[in-house]
């Protein structure tokens, strides 16, 4: 019963954090980089919000404004590989490293509070869902769109073979770049939205979320790809992995387990989820090699 | 095998949805929701504190509470989820211990009790203006906040430093109250003519380099109620101990680690007066937005005996002044 009650709040906490899992799709899934950013630009997304909020911002303004400051982040690590050629995993831990400092700059202090939002709030839980399924239809809409033009196509090629694309004329370095800014951006509005959500912006907030972030890309593409691969469906996938990744945290808190059990059992969710298809494909699978080899035999 | 597999899913997800179901249900009065957002000594005493009073005084009258305790691992996120499950399943009260579980409590419910505990500075924490004791709405509770003037004169009497001596004061800059704590504690020693240097580290990652560095630079350190300080005091005793720099604690679970005084608080009191609150609440004796923030009446200056001998310090006269000694176990 009280885990069918607490249902709403991981929905709510899923659709949030599945903007940031959209945005770590983005590097992951369509530009093959593993990009360790998002750690830190979700706390920048949390802190610019947090604070021109409290300085009396207009929400949607200060919304905006984290979305920005986000993709600066991923224009820093863009041009930490780009320029300087550093490995896009390094260039991701470096920036997460900066912008701890930056971050405590922002905030001024280790944790901020947020409260008096009207749009997402513990407290009121069902304009909470609705408002981030808002958030997560019409960026998924966009981005839908966005991909399907040339530029979004050509950052969609760049991923998938990078020396073809660069053969064919692709600015592979500005389609790399332009990327991450997205990814970041959107990872930072997601962080602006938790921090509305859980009452504070803490400089800690985003330690440890790509695993969340991957998690969710994990999980919802395996099962959405039975489906269809259309690329909206993947993004919607994408956003129903994080639902249902929050789903079992809060129904494993439930439970009563130890919590410091939880981050293993973070860990293993993803792993099961990743072992599926392999082990489909491996141990599973009906093996119609050897058929068709005693049956050429026979020729 | 697929149907075997499926048949296993269907199974452990009905077991689970049992089990869930099975806890719902309880026979106790009342249900008590206890979030934590660390377990270490200072934060457990507090709870073990508040459930004991606010069991002892509902059994006077005849009542009966059930603790639904849960620690966030230090993960902030996991804080609103744990918060989520309180409020969803309606317990009657919930117990923050530790800030940033405060703030998930206040975000996630403006009808449930809240009592806080360890939180060094309620407006602060909850960015409260014209902050005057009471914070009003659901929220109340206690605050660990010792008298900090009075902590650094003890620094200065026992180590007997003049002007001109070097403090460094050593805090985790992801800490919310301890900049609070350094800045109250550093304005008062300067105002007696100390130089204060400010020392600050991330993580226990770089906590060795920082404290190695304030020990070269000081003549004393001084460290707050800092969870994270409190998580790595070893690292602390290590780089100090050899450079026979003395360490001041803000409380007593850090002293005893590796501080040579403390003038400290006892987590326990604390937690014993948020239990008592909560009963008041409970038993619909007082209303939670009139309550004002309640602290230990009592601090109690304490030393630890193994690091003032080999600092030099004579114990003889701390115990003369009547300081409690804290015995540690090699």
């Amino acid at each position: 019963m009280d885990f069918i009650n607490a249902l709403p709040y991981s929905i709510s906490q899923g659709l949030i954090w599945g903007i940031m899992a959209i945005g770590v799709y983005i590097t992951y899934k369509i530009l093959d980089i593993a990009d360790l950013t998002v750690d830190g630009s979700l706390c920048t997304g949390g802190a610019t919000f947090a604070v021109t909020y409290a300085a009396g911002v207009n929400i949607w303004l200060a919304l905006l404004i984290s979305l920005l400051v986000g993709s600066l982040a991923g224009l820093l690590t863009g041009i930490l590989h780009t320029v300087f050629g550093i490995q896009p995993i390094l260039a991701g831990i470096l920036t997460q490293l900066i912008l701890w400092s930056v971050n405590l700059t922002i905030l001024g202090k280790a944790n901020k509070p947020v409260s008096n939002s009207p749009i997402i709030s513990m407290a009121n839980i069902l304009p909470t869902i609705l408002w981030s399924l808002l958030f997560c239809t019409v960026i998924v809409g966009i981005l839908y769109f966005f991909f399907g033009t040339e530029i979004g196509c050509s950052l969609r090629a760049t991923g998938n073979n990078e020396k073809m694309s660069r053969a064919q004329g692709i600015n592979v370095n500005f389609n790399k770049v332009l990327g991450l800014m997205i990814s970041n951006g959107l990872v930072a509005l997601s962080g602006a939205l938790l921090s509305q959500y859980q009452g504070s912006a803490d400089i800690k907030m985003g330690t440890g979320s790509i695993v969340i972030g991957l998690a969710s890309i994990v999980i919802g593409t395996t099962i959405v790809s039975k489906i269809s691969s259309n690329f909206a469906v993947q993004l919607i996938g994408t956003v129903l992995g994080a639902i249902i990744y929050y789903t079992i945290y809060q129904f494993v808190i439930n439970l009563g387990l130890d919590a410091n059990l939880l981050k293993m059992l973070s860990a293993l969710i993803v792993a099961v989820f990743l072992a599926i298809p392999y082990c489909k494909s491996t141990y599973f699978s009906k093996k119609k090699v050897k058929k068709e080899g005693s049956q050429n035999a026979g020729n | 095998m697929k149907k075997i597999i499926s048949i296993l899913v269907a199974l452990s997800l009905v077991v689970g949805i049992c089990l869930s179901l099975a806890s719902c249900g309880s026979s106790a009065d009342f249900t008590v929701g206890i979030c934590q957002l660390t377990p270490h000594a200072a934060l457990d005493a507090a709870t073990q504190g508040f459930k004991d009073a606010l069991e002892a005084e509902l059994k006077k009258e005849g009542k009966t509470v059930e603790f639904k305790y849960q620690d966030a691992g230090n993960d902030i996120p996991t804080c609103s989820t744990i918060i989520g499950t309180f409020v969803s399943s309606s317990v009657d009260l919930i117990l923050a211990n530790a800030t940033p579980v405060l703030q998930a409590a206040k975000s996630a419910t403006n009808t449930i009790p809240i009592l806080g505990t360890s939180i060094t500075e309620y407006g602060v924490a909850l960015e409260l203006e014209g902050f005057d004791g009471v914070v009003g709405g659901n929220v109340s509770g206690t605050s660990d906040l010792a008298p900090l003037d009075e902590q650094a004169q003890m620094m200065i009497d026992i180590l007997g430093l003049k002007e001109g001596a070097k403090v460094g004061l050593l805090y985790c800059s992801s800490e919310a109250n301890s900049k609070y704590q350094v800045d109250v504690v550093s304005a008062y020693l300067e105002s007696k003519g100390l130089v204060c240097t400010e020392y600050k580290f991330s993580d226990s990652n770089d906590l060795t380099t920082v404290a190695t560095k304030a020990a070269d630079e000081s003549d004393a350190i001084y460290v707050p109620t800092d969870n994270s300080v409190a998580d790595n005091t070893g690292i602390i005793y290590n780089v100090c101990s050899p450079k026979n720099v003395p360490v001041y604690a803000g409380e007593e679970g850090i002293c005893s680690g590796c501080g040579f005084a403390t003038l400290s608080i006892s987590y326990y009191n604390i937690g014993k007066k948020t239990g008592e609150m909560a009963a008041k609440i409970l038993l619909e004796k007082e209303d939670i937005s009139t309550m004002e923030i309640q602290y230990d009446a009592s601090p109690v200056k304490k030393y630890n005996k193994k690091i003032c001998d080999e600092l030099g310090i004579d114990t003889d006269a701390l115990d003369a002044l009547g300081y409690e000694k804290i015995v540690t176990e090699d």
